[in-house]
């Protein structure tokens, strides 16, 4: 029985000298008390001592609860040695080693601690399952760059630096929309200059008043034409088979694209709410087409729900008028479309770009796609064996990606029942998916608190972004490409650099999940919605500019409160208005 | 050691037909039946995130079940929290206070309203950033308090109920032009002008179109000068008019200011006394002033739907209380003339026989020595009598006295009355006939409002009330029909 007692023993010691140090190096030894901690209870669960190890994990639970309650909820039921060799965290715990970086004179206070309490089963801990590393020569090592990958164990993170030295791309592409409004922009500038030419010709001839008029028309011209060069973004081919867009929808967006209002630190946009109310809690998500002009609802009740917000203000438009005739009652009038097709709760909906269909991702493993104009069910997509956790389209639309509980992510083409890449590699469910701009990357989000960015042509993994703390809810992708946001279950947000995948800033200040992000058109403004009723508005611009600058933080510009409204569902229009969506509900005080 | 007693194996144990249960085996199953519901409520926690709640339902738990091919857990759908009862003789165990249900109850039960449907409302979180104040927006923190100067302007007031009721400061501008046709007009009425020329002012207020950011100021004007000026006859008239006119023109939406507007026309209705000198003519001013509020309760009642029932219950309270002096009377009585015959048998016939009662020793020279009250007794009596005329003058139009009853002895009350010095002669039969004609009567007035009442007998027993005065008010027709 004192093999028992002498882990709490020791453990109590260590932990008594590392919070009875010098401050200066109290922050790094502290580091190694949670895996001390964790692997402490995995031997005593190992060899059998379940009261003891419960008894232990009780009393010391608490100094680790603030930044590690996700893993210890996990843990806490893990109580004979048959579950250690379920559990999913405890199996990748055991399996890796943590790595601690400390610098030299910390690194030999602990080894000279160790050695002369004799303490045998600490140093046995750390031997084994930590991998020590003295970093530093004299100084303290910065806190935060530690600290994500204290939590991470030793092997993911060499996969992770290998796989964040592959090369990506993250031009924008050509012949996509903003490229060609970039062209049009451009070719009218020339022509306009062409004309400018014949005048000042003409001036010349006339007099010489003329000169002054034609120097200002200069000025303007070059200022004009200076902007897009600014900003140049480099151009890619692209590596799928683009879809060819309608020449109406072409015209239409890039007609919006001209119309699109400028925003900034000082230009804020304005901001459209749609409210669903009376839902009983059975909303699920929501989704908004790319003019705001449709409002999808999936629900628990395996339903969607179409609304035309459009035709919102004009009454009994929907109204049956077969079932009328039948039982002679006026049926309510219905300001929706019913969708009824899928067998399970509705995780996902997105909009086609040009928002004449839908995809929904449902809990009865299946991927369906609707027409809105026909408000019919024209395919149902068979290929994940557990629920469909997010399904969104491709910003050329026809290629779709879904993430999934069956810890895969799924690229797909409108065309084909089958998938057209399977990426595995997350170690938990995928819950979130996002297209790159250029359509050659999907970002997806996970519960093993990474992000991971994939190649769909060659279904690889190129970047791993850690440094979350819990279950990945939302990502979003800014326009130029450069840029990735991603929000987590706790309310942080993190902005990454896909290039360097290092986190450029973390964004802190909701309060609850960050179900929804999405950058402004042209990605000077990230907005957020989140279960803690509000909107947030963040300025990009201030640090994508200044990447090298570390101390540039992104700013918050505006919170905007609802009433007892969680968000959503947010995306900016293409001229730049800002639609969100939540259902109402009011707290019932219990 | 686990938070699953070996108790609960046990039970479940017995449940499903082992009865001997080892205690080990017991004690070894229980961590793992805690494992497994970690496991389960972890996947259930996971359901309810990517169903976007923060509160864990039952179907979440089905759901994790599913996902884990474990038969869902039927009969837990509900959506209200359950209601464990403790079991008795076990400390520990608990059941679900499930009770039985009769399907008949159900089936005969009436049915239940049906929910809501979900429906989506849109409004405008920000305008450019800017959160606009409506109902649909979280309300702005209300603004800071005003410089201390205000604060001691009101005493006793704390100086957190002082941020209560606060209001923007609005900024309006009145054009130059407008400022000084303002100030000409109000010198006008208040100087009193001649005729022809308030005449042209009266008739610019009717018509012209720009007036609308004046009618606050006009109202204010009016509301002021009444109560300033309730001696001045001529200036009274003329604000009486200036509100007819802004009332009449069709350029200017007055609605807003009917509320300041409508104490100052009442006043000049049911006021004690209008004018200063005793004798002056103010009965004129409250006939036109009766018109005025009339007309207001034509134009404005479908929008105001309480207007007319606030002013003739205020007319009312004048008209019922003998307190009130004569004038007041006048004004009320007026004015519920004004507002139509209906109001009149609804709400002066019921009352007439008690009040023509009290206001004849008023009349008569024996027993009021003032003549300036016996005069004003005797304009009262005039007004009820046009009143009542009028309002049986109409429903003689409207539904002529049914032809059945015969008037055989109503023509000798009829002539009694006419004949009054006479009445001695029939004193033995007038006897117990006065009676019954008084009883009758008494009916008939007080069943005056309703609708199927013998426009006969009404019209008999004002006759008794008002004598020939009434006849007047009789179409020919209808006279020999009933009376005679």
């Amino acid at each position: 029985d004192n093999e028992a007692g002498r882990y709490k023993e020791s453990y109590s010691k260590l932990r008594n000298w590392v919070h009875s140090s010098l401050d200066l190096y109290k922050t790094e030894l502290l580091r190694i008390l949670y895996p001390v901690f964790v692997h402490c209870y995995m031997e005593l669960v190992a060899k059998g001592f379940a009261q003891e190890a419960r008894e232990f994990f009780q009393s010391f639970r608490d100094d680790h609860q603030p930044q590690h309650i996700r893993d210890l909820q996990k843990l806490e039921g893990v109580i004979t040695p048959q579950h250690l060799q379920e559990n999913e965290t405890a199996c990748t715990l055991q399996e890796n080693k943590v790595h601690v970086k400390m610098c030299q004179y910390s690194f030999e206070l602990l080894l000279q601690y160790l050695q002369s309490t004799e303490s045998m089963l600490m140093l046995g801990i750390v031997n084994s399952h930590i991998n020590l590393k003295a970093v530093l020569p004299g100084q303290p090592a910065a806190l935060l760059d530690d600290d994500e990958s204290s939590s991470l164990p030793a092997k993911v993170q060499a996969v992770v630096e290998a796989t964040n030295q592959k090369e990506i791309h993250w031009g924008i592409l050509e012949g996509s929309l903003e490229d060609k409004f970039e062209k049009q922009i451009a070719a009218e500038l020339e022509k306009a200059d062409a004309d400018k030419d014949a005048e000042t010709d003409e001036a010349k001839k006339r007099a010489a008043d003329g000169k002054v008029k034609k120097v200002k028309r200069d000025k303007a011209g070059k200022g004009l034409k200076a902007e897009p060069a600014a900003r140049s973004v480099p151009r890619l081919k692209p590596e799928l088979t683009m879809p060819l867009l309608t020449d109406d929808f072409e015209r239409q967006a890039l007609d919006d694209l001209r119309n699109r209002v400028k925003l900034g630190s000082t230009a804020l946009p304005s901001v459209s709410c749609y409210t669903f109310v009376n839902t009983n809690n059975s909303l699920n998500c929501a989704s908004i087409s790319a003019d705001g002009a449709y409002l999808a609802g999936g629900f628990s009740d395996s339903a969607i729900k179409l609304w035309d917000m459009v035709k919102m203000g004009e009454p009994s438009m929907y109204s049956d008028a077969g079932k009328q005739s039948l039982n002679k009652r006026p049926t309510p009038i219905r300001h929706y479309i019913r969708l009824v097709g899928h067998a399970g709760p509705v995780y996902g909906v997105d909009f086609s770009p040009e928002g004449d269909s839908l995809l929904s991702a449902s809990g009865d493993c299946t991927i369906r796609l609707w027409s809105t104009r026909l408000n019919a069910n024209l395919a149902c997509y068979k290929g994940h064996n557990y629920p469909v956790w997010d399904v969104q389209y491709s910003p050329v639309g026809h290629y779709f990606a879904s993430a999934s509980y069956d810890r895969t992510a799924r690229v797909w083409s409108m065309d084909r029942l089958q998938p057209l890449r399977i990426m595995a590699g997350h170690l938990s469910d995928v819950d979130c998916v996002q297209w790159h701009v250029n359509c050659n990357y999907i970002a997806t989000g996970s519960s093993d608190k990474t992000v991971r960015l994939w190649d769909v042509q060659t279904g690889e993994c190129v970047r791993i972004f850690t440094g979350h703390r819990s279950m990945i809810v939302s990502i979003a992708m800014s326009p130029d490409g450069l840029f990735m946001a991603s929000g987590d279950e706790d309310g942080a947000i993190m902005m990454w650099d896909l290039a360097s995948s290092r986190c450029v800033t973390p964004l802190l200040g909701h309060t609850g999940c960050v179900w929804s992000l999405a950058f402004s058109g042209e990605g000077s403004i990230l907005a957020s919605g989140s279960a803690d009723n509000t909107v947030r508005l963040w300025d990009v611009n201030g640090s994508s500019k200044v990447t090298a600058d570390k101390t540039r933080r992104l700013r918050l510009l505006k919170t905007l409160p609802t009433k007892s409204t969680p968000i959503y569902t947010l995306r900016f229009s293409r001229r730049n208005l800002l639609f969100v969506a939540g259902a109402f509900s009011p707290s019932k005080g219990h | 050691m686990s938070i699953v007693p070996k108790e609960t194996i046990h039970v479940i144990a017995q449940s499903i037909g082992i009865s001997n249960l080892h205690d080990d085996v017991a004690a070894a199953l229980a961590p793992d039946v805690e494992y497994r519901m970690r496991e389960i409520m972890q996947e259930a926690i996971k359901c309810m995130r990517h169903s976007k709640r923060s509160v864990l339902t039952t179907d979440d738990v089905n759901t994790a079940l599913s996902l884990r091919n474990v038969e869902p857990l039927y009969g837990f759908a509900s959506g209200d929290p359950l209601r464990f009862r403790r079991a008795v003789g076990h400390s520990d165990l608990f059941f679900i206070d499930d009770r039985e249900l009769d399907c008949k109850e159900i089936t005969e039960a009436p049915l239940t309203k049906a929910p809501l449907d979900t429906a989506v409302m849109a409004h405008w979180l920000a305008i450019e950033g800017i959160q606009p104040a409506i109902p649909e927006n979280v309300p702005i923190d209300p603004l800071s308090a005003p410089p201390e100067v205000k604060k001691s302007d009101i005493p006793g007031l704390k100086p957190d109920q002082m941020t209560v009721d606060l209001k923007l400061p609005v900024k309006h501008v009145l054009s130059r032009e407008l400022q000084l046709y303002f100030e000409k007009i109000t010198e006008l009425i208040v100087t009193g002008a001649d005729d022809v020329l308030l005449k042209d002012v009266f008739a610019s207020l009717a018509t012209d179109s720009g007036l609308h950011p004046l009618v606050p100021y006009f109202t204010q004007f009016i509301a002021d000068e009444v109560t300033r000026g309730l001696n001045d006859l001529p200036l009274l008239f003329s604000l009486m008019r200036v509100a007819r006119s802004l009332l009449l023109n069709p350029h200017i939406h007055i609605e807003p200011y009917l509320h300041q507007l409508m104490p100052s026309v009442v006043t000049c209705l049911v006021a004690k006394r209008l004018g200063g000198k005793n004798f002056v003519n103010h009965w004129e001013l409250r006939d036109f002033t009766a018109t005025l509020i009339a007309f207001i309760c034509k134009r404005f009642g479908h929008a105001y739907y309480n207007l007319q029932t606030r002013v003739t219950k205020t007319l009312l309270h004048a008209f019922l209380d003998p307190k009130r002096a004569m004038t007041q009377h006048y004004g009320a009585v007026k004015g519920i003339a004004a507002l139509g015959s209906k109001l009149v048998r609804l709400l002066i016939l019921p009352n007439l026989e008690v009040y023509i009662n009290l206001l004849l020793p008023e009349m008569s020279s024996q027993d009021q020595a003032n003549e300036l009250k016996r005069y004003e007794a005797i304009r009262v009596y005039g007004a009820l009598q046009a009143a009542a005329g009028n309002c049986i003058y109409e429903m003689l139009q409207s539904a002529p006295p049914s032809k059945k009853k015969p008037a055989n002895n109503k023509s000798q009350s009829t002539t009694r009355k006419d004949v009054d010095g006479d009445a001695s002669m029939h004193e033995e039969d007038g006897a117990d006939d006065k009676d019954e004609g008084v009883k009758r009567r008494r009916r008939a007035l007080s069943e005056a409002w309703k609708e199927d009442v013998e426009v006969g007998d009404l019209i008999n027993s004002l006759v008794d009330l008002f004598g020939e005065g009434m006849l007047p008010f009789i179409p020919m027709r209808e006279m020999s029909k009933c009376i005679l």
